[in-house]
Order: C-alpha cells, then sequence, then structure tokens
C-alpha cells in the first residue's frame, strides 16, 4: 500500500518539480496568456504573421515586465492596463474574476462532498439491514453469481 | 411555393397544437373518450410532420430554383452556388436553421408516434410532451423568424452563401448536430411523460436509454464534424478551440455522456433515478441553452451564424421547461426512491457516481468559462475574455481523470469488490500502462542527455512542460485503459471458449454478440484512449510563418517548403489566387501542395483561404496561403506541423462504431449446459467476481 501511495505521488512531485521554474518558463508562461492585440486572434508568443503591428512591441514589454516583476499576476494586469482586459484570455486571480476559478474548483469540491455523504449515508443504511444478509444461503449466492455471469445481464 | 410553405407552417401548428391539447385532454380522461382523443392527437402529430415536410421542401425547391422572391433564399444564396450548397441553405441561416430544427423535432415525433405499440400510454404522455416543444418551434417559425418572408422587389442574384459554409462538411456537419441536440427532446420526453403518469417499472428507462444513445451518437459525430470543419476552414490549425459555440455543443454532450453510464445503475439496481430524471432535464435544457447562444449573440463567437433577437424567446421557453420539471418533479417525487443503495465504495456503482460528478464538473467548469464574459459584464460593465488557457487549465486534468476512470470503471464488479479481484484486474493494466511511461521517458531522453549533466529524472524534468506532461499521462492512462479492454475481451472470451470449444477470436466474436451494448461500450472507450491520444499530440505542435519567393524554403519540423510557383484563377463564384509548393521531407520530395486563398463574388470579395493538408498517421502538415504583403507584394505561407491529428478523427470514428455496435441486438443466447455442482468454492474464492461480471 505504502508504495503504491508513493506511486500516486510521483506526479504530484513531478508537477511541483515544475514549478521550480526560470524566467523563460515565466515568460512562455504568462506569454500563453496573452492575446495579441492586432486582431489575429491568436496567443502573443504563437503570433508569428509577417507585419503584424502589435506583437513585437508586446513580446519586448512582456520580456521587460518578466524580468523586473516578480509577480505573475502583476505582469498581467500591466497588459490589462495598457493593452485592455481583453488582452488577457484569463481571468484574474484576484477581485470578482477570481470567481472564475473558485466556482469550477468549488463545485466539483461540493460535489464530491455530496458524494462521500452520500456513500457514507447508504452504507450507515445498509449496515443497519446487514443481518437480514446473513441469512443469505451462500450457494444461492453462487448460483446467482453465475447466472450474472452466464446471462451476462 | 413560398405560399405553399407558409400555408404547410400554419397547417403544422394548428396540428400540432391540437395534438398538445387534445392529447392533454387525452391522458387527463381515463376513459374510453380519452383513448379515442388520444388517438386522433396521435394522428395529428404524425400529420404535422407531413405538413412541415412539404414547407421544408418548398424551401429547398424555392433555393434550387434561385427563386429570389424568398427574403431568406435571396440573403443566403446566389445563382453560382454549387446545387449541394443550395439544399444546405436551409439550415445556413435563422429561418431555415429553426424550420430544419422543426422538421427533425417532428421527424422524431413521427417515429415516436408511428412506434406507440412499444407503450401506447408513455407514447401517448411522450407525444404530449414533443408537441409542446413543437409549439414552441412553430411558433418561432410562423410570426418570429419567418422563412417564407417576401422580398418588397425581385433582384436578379442573391447574397450568396456565408463563404465559409462553402465546404462539403456543411452540407452534413449542421444535420448531424441538429440531430443530435433535437434528438434528445425524445429522451427527455420519455423522462417527463414517465414523472407525469408515474410510470410504473423501468420500461421508460430502457427506452429512453436507447434514444439517448441515437441522439448521442449523432451530436458525437455532429460536435466532431464541426472539429473537422473547423480544421480544414477556419485556417488556424487547430480543430477546438473552446469558442462559446463549440462549447455549447459540448455541454448536453457531457451531461448525455453521465446519463449513458448513470442509467445503468438504475437498470441494474434501482439506484439514482431522482439523478438520472434531472440529468434528462439538464441535458434538454442544456441543448436549447446551446441553442440560444449560438444565435442570440450573447456571447461572441467566430462561428455563430444566425445571430437574432430571438434570445428572450428561448430563454422563456427555458425557463417554462425548468418550471414544468420542477413542478412534476415535487408533486411525483416519491415516485423516483432508490430500490437499492451502494454497499462499497469499490463498486461499479461508485465508479458512476465518480463519472457523473467528473462529467457535470467538467460542464460546469466549461459553462462557468463561457458564461463568465456575460456575467462580467453584468457585474463589471466590461467583458473579460476568457480564452483556451482557461479552459485547458480546468477541463485537461478532469479529462485525464475521467480517462482514468475509463479504465477503472470495468474492473469493479457490482455492488463490491474484493480486495483479491482488484489486485487480480488491476496488475496487469497498471504494469502495462507503467511500462508505457517508461518507455516514454527513455525515448524522449537522448537528445537532452548529451546537454545535461544531472541525474536522469532532474533531465527529464527540466525539459518537461505542462502540456508535455498532460501529454505523457495521457499516454500513460490511455495505455492503462487498452489494457483494461483487452483483459476484458480476453477474460470473457476465455470463458467461452471454453464452453464453444472454439478459438479465442470467435470466442470474442459470440461474447461480444452476446452482450452488444457493454462490449460495444468498451469499443467506445478505447475510441475515447484513441481520440486522447490524438489530442496528446497538441503538445508537440509546431508552426512557422514566413515570405516565400519563388525558390525560397520554409523550414517547420523536418518538412522544408519550397516556393515553386503561384498562380491565379477566376470562375462564376469566386477568384482565388494559390501557391504551388515543393514539400521535402529530409531531403526526400514528398509532394506538392496548394493553398489558396478565395475572393468570392457574390459576398463581396470576402477572402476565404483553402487550407492544403497533407495527413499522415504520425503528423498532419498544414499550409495556408495568407496573401501578399501590401508592402512588397510577396507571398505569405505560413506553415504548421501538428502530431497525431489523424489520430482524433480515428477515434471518433472508433467511438461512433462502438456506440452503432452498442445500439444492435444482442444475438440469442448461447444454449450451454449448466454443470451440476456449480463451483462455489471457486467463485467465493474469487470473491464472487467472476470474469465477465459487467454492465
Amino acid at each position: 500500500m505504502k508504495r503504491f501511495s508513493k506511486l500516486l505521488l510521483l506526479p504530484v512531485l513531478v508537477v511541483l518539480l515544475m514549478g521550480a521554474d526560470n524566467q523563460e518558463a515565466r515568460y512562455q508562461n504568462i506569454g500563453g496568456k496573452i492575446m495579441c492585440s492586432c486582431g489575429c486572434a491568436q496567443m502573443l508568443l504563437k503570433c508569428n504573421h509577417v507585419g503584424c503591428p502589435n506583437s513585437d512591441r508586446m513580446i519586448r514589454e512582456l520580456r521587460a515586465n518578466v524580468q523586473n516583476t516578480s509577480n505573475d499576476e502583476e505582469v498581467l494586469n500591466w497588459f490589462r492596463k495598457n493593452w485592455g482586459v481583453t488582452s488577457v484570455v484569463e481571468p484574474s486571480t484576484h477581485g470578482f474574476e477570481l470567481m472564475a476559478w473558485i466556482l469550477p474548483v468549488a463545485a466539483l469540491g461540493l460535489g464530491l462532498l455530496l458524494v462521500i455523504l452520500l456513500v457514507h449515508n447508504w452504507r450507515l443504511r445498509s449496515a443497519n439491514v446487514a443481518p437480514a444478509d446473513l441469512t443469505l444461503d451462500p450457494k444461492l449466492e453462487a448460483l446467482r453469481a453465475r447466472a450474472h455471469q452466464e446471462t451476462e445481464i | 411555393m413560398p405560399l405553399l410553405g407558409s400555408v404547410c407552417l400554419v397547417f403544422a401548428l394548428a396540428l400540432t397544437l391540437y395534438c398538445f391539447v387534445v392529447g392533454v385532454i387525452g391522458i387527463v380522461r381515463k376513459d374510453a373518450v380519452g383513448t379515442a382523443l388520444a388517438e386522433t392527437a396521435r394522428r395529428a402529430g404524425i400529420a404535422s410532420f407531413v405538413a412541415v415536410l412539404i414547407a421544408a421542401g418548398a424551401l429547398v425547391y424555392a433555393g434550387l430554383t434561385d427563386d429570389f422572391s424568398v427574403a431568406y433564399v435571396m440573403h443566403h444564396s446566389n445563382r453560382a452556388l454549387p446545387i449541394p450548397y443550395k439544399i444546405a441553405v436551409l439550415w445556413s441561416g435563422q429561418e431555415g436553421s429553426i424550420l430544419f430544427w422543426i422538421l427533425l423535432l417532428s421527424g422524431y415525433g413521427f417515429v415516436l408516434r408511428v412506434r406507440h405499440k412499444v407503450d401506447r400510454q408513455l407514447v401517448a404522455t411522450a407525444s404530449v410532451v414533443m408537441a409542446g416543444i413543437q409549439v414552441f418551434f412553430l411558433i418561432l417559425a410562423n410570426f418570429v423568424a419567418r422563412p417564407f418572408g417576401i422580398m418588397d422587389r425581385v433582384v436578379a442574384d442573391g447574397a450568396g452563401l456565408n463563404i465559409l459554409l462553402q465546404y462539403p462538411e456543411m452540407v452534413i456537419h449542421p444535420p448531424m448536430l441538429y440531430m443530435g441536440y433535437v434528438g434528445l427532446s425524445v429522451p427527455f420526453a420519455f423522462a417527463l411523460g414517465a414523472l407525469i403518469m408515474r410510470y410504473p417499472g423501468e420500461k421508460w428507462i430502457h427506452i429512453t436509454r436507447r434514444w439517448t444513445m441515437v441522439a448521442w451518437l449523432f451530436l458525437t459525430f455532429g460536435i466532431s464534424l464541426g472539429g473537422h470543419w473547423a480544421y480544414n476552414v477556419l485556417g488556424w490549425g487547430g480543430y477546438w478551440g473552446w469558442d462559446p459555440v463549440e462549447n455549447a455543443s459540448f455541454f448536453p454532450w457531457l451531461t448525455g455522456t453521465a446519463f449513458l453510464h448513470s442509467v445503468m445503475m438504475q437498470e441494474k439496481r434501482g439506484m439514482m433515478k431522482v439523478w438520472n430524471v434531472w440529468l434528462i432535464f439538464i441535458t434538454f435544457m442544456l441543448s436549447i441553452l446551446g441553442t440560444l447562444l449560438t444565435r442570440a449573440g450573447l456571447v461572441s463567437s467566430v462561428h455563430a451564424f444566425a445571430q437574432s433577437s430571438i434570445g428572450p424567446w428561448f430563454t422563456t421557453f427555458l425557463c417554462i421547461i425548468f418550471a414544468v420539471c420542477l413542478f412534476f418533479y415535487i408533486k411525483n417525487r416519491d415516485h423516483l426512491k432508490s430500490e437499492n443503495q451502494l454497499e462499497s465504495l469499490a463498486s461499479r456503482e461508485s465508479s458512476f457516481m465518480f463519472n457523473n460528478l467528473l462529467l457535470l464538473g467538467a460542464m460546469f467548469a466549461i459553462l462557468c468559462g463561457t458564461l463568465f464574459p456575460i456575467l462580467s459584464e453584468a457585474v463589471r460593465g466590461y467583458k473579460i475574455t476568457v480564452g483556451a488557457p482557461f479552459f485547458n487549465k480546468v477541463a485537461i486534468p478532469i479529462g485525464l481523470l475521467l480517462l482514468f476512470l475509463t479504465g477503472v470503471g470495468p474492473l469493479l464488479a457490482w455492488r463490491s469488490t474484493s480486495v483479491g479481484s482488484i489486485k487480480r484486474n488491476f496488475t496487469w493494466p497498471l504494469v502495462f500502462s507503467a511500462l508505457v511511461g517508461i518507455v516514454l521517458i527513455v525515448v524522449s531522453l537522448p537528445p537532452r542527455m548529451g546537454a545535461a549533466t544531472g541525474p536522469w529524472l532532474k533531465t527529464w524534468l527540466s525539459g518537461l512542460e505542462l502540456p508535455k506532461f498532460y501529454s505523457w499521462l495521457a499516454f500513460v492512462i490511455g495505455a492503462m485503459v487498452i489494457a483494461t479492454i483487452a483483459s476484458e475481451f480476453f477474460r470473457g472470451g476465455r470463458v467461452l471458449q471454453g464452453k464453444l470449444n472454439t478459438n479465442i477470436v470467435s470466442a470474442m466474436y459470440h461474447l461480444m454478440r452476446r452482450n452488444m451494448r457493454r462490449y460495444g461500450g468498451y469499443v467506445v472507450h478505447l475510441g475515447i484512449v484513441v481520440l486522447f491520444i490524438g489530442v496528446a499530440g497538441l503538445a508537440f505542435n509546431q508552426d512557422k510563418e514566413q515570405e516565400m519567393g519563388r525558390g525560397d524554403k520554409l523550414q517547420v519540423g523536418h518538412y522544408t517548403l519550397v516556393g515553386a510557383d503561384y498562380t491565379q484563377d477566376d470562375n462564376a463564384n469566386y477568384t482565388s489566387e494559390a501557391a504551388l509548393l515543393e514539400v521535402y521531407k529530409n531531403d526526400q520530395h514528398v509532394l506538392t501542395m496548394t493553398p489558396e486563398l478565395r475572393f468570392y463574388k457574390a459576398n463581396g470579395g470576402q477572402p476565404d483561404h483553402k487550407v492544403a493538408i497533407h495527413s499522415t498517421l504520425l503528423e498532419d502538415l498544414y499550409v495556408i496561403y495568407e496573401g501578399k504583403n501590401p508592402d512588397n507584394g510577396h507571398p505569405i505561407i505560413k506553415a504548421y506541423v501538428n502530431p497525431l491529428v489523424s489520430w482524433v478523427w480515428i477515434g471518433v470514428l472508433i467511438v461512433t462504431f462502438g456506440t452503432g455496435l452498442a445500439l444492435v441486438p444482442n444475438a440469442a443466447p448461447i444454449a450451454a449446459r449448466v454443470p451440476q455442482a456449480v463451483a462455489v468454492a471457486t467463485l467465493d474464492k474469487q470473491g464472487m467476481q467472476p470474469a465477465g461480471v459487467g454492465k
């Protein structure tokens, strides 16, 4: 069981290790959330169309911001302020926009909690009726399992 | 013809209203008169289909004969338009697509009413619900979005079809998608009908499941055709951009998938009745929400073709549906009590519950992202943009968890799974997936080993980005699911092999024929894995754009493109510019590609890219002719190398095939003699989990 839990921890470790990143990774990560504002509908770092009036400048500004600011959110806010709120295609992680991030996680968490509560409740109830199960003939149960196997129903 | 069409639409509305009102009276009156009235209502419903069919035929005829006195035809067609697209005009605009929706709805209603002998009373109630939905759409077609509106003066030629729709897939993508959307109204009608009449037994759920599978099949195929169309037409190098309209088609697909899993708990164990009824209600409501998003212009989308002011109508309709569902649920909720309860977390039931949780979680997350711009505008006064990075961040982890459950679920038995059974069933799939994971790491190591000096894991991790890690995880989990499916077929096949004295392949065939639904389901799972593998290729996409004169070279991935020539063409429908590019791979000539840029005359010279794609099982070379640089007149070429894209389409085909298999009735059971002495001890030893215990 311990081995199994270690195995499960490996992907978590991998993700955490990937978090220990350098400036280039930050640049790539933040750039992946900013859209080129020339109207090409491409992400900033993907915008490579010839003669784009904005992407070179935006990329230069991104590089400078990543070097001068340690907080990724501040960099994104700078772009929101200077290139408009629609230049960033990810909701911010503070204020009202934080809701966009919280809602899905909260819904999943709530759903998970409900499922666990439901299962717990059901198991408690079935424990209460357990004595009735004990009276079942094991031969009958085996026959039932066999019938299940044979009929595939 | 326009007059005939208009009259038929009014007639269809009258017949459907009769079907609805008299149908309700027939249900309420439980005497012989009520039965006779219900029968007349059924016949009126059937006749309404004929009336709608004639109306739709009249519009198609007007399109084919270039009758530009009909405003709809004038706005969406022109003389030079090829005939298949003239037929496709029916669903290319707001009014026509509503008529098409009604045609499909009344078509489904026709099948349902003709097959009333399945269960007369249940079908009568479902028919009334269907008629209610039909009435709403017929009101729209008769008074709000009229397809037979007449022009003040007749023009010589029409405005032409949207150029993005002039593509062969457009002739089949919308009908498939609509068949899916509209098809969901049938399970909704049965579920609501069963709830209204407090239907005894589970027969309704069997009928509903089959109808849902049919709708799900069309929806799956329709969504993937949309992706294929976007990939081939929109020219941005991808097939799924998390566009609101794409998301809208995904919502009912997710909840429909959840229903197709959780319905098994009701069929097998009489559980989750409330949940299933609401899943069906929500799935139908989401299909209406999708239509609302597509048509009302609530969210900006690259392919919302039929925007108008009919949003409030759909919003009102949604509210009415919700109110009706809630009313009958509250009234008859005692009828939906579970017969059994979950006994163990390690069981098939719990895996379905978690599967449902994840599918609904994914739906909710995507819904949040899609509607958040509207919410932000309402609260903050400006519309923020929620794009692909957000959706990828929330949906990919959920998708991978779902893929994991696809592998785990089939290995768990109903009621409870013993530790021994878990060990026995999970060992080989886990070993196989671990091997695949290690092989992938080893294969991806060599180029970096020389450059880095640290330990191998650190070396591997230093070059790993999150998308590539997800991609690796998709392969590893996919391997586990494939091993699971293979082991299920193999173990079941071995059980039959002994009984039938045949080889394992034939035994597996017989196994499948005996339970098409279960093994068809496994084929669907296999298709999902293949689709995930195709999507995993996204992490390795490459692209490049540059000016290319004659003889210039463009290097992307291991392809070299050489500009050979540039040509121009002119025909009745459009003028075009095209590039002739010689493509080399590792210095070997592969093919000549001709990406094109068309300017459609009827659309005021609007440009449209015709992408050139060289598809292999390993990767696609995707080339776009961007036009000429206005500064110097040099042609601009953009090229992408998109790995594994073909597997996305293959995966969809497997999913479609598997769903088709699951709809085929089972073969007659094979007569096998049951031995006198049942191997009780053996079964007990295996924790009562014989091979073949399944869906």
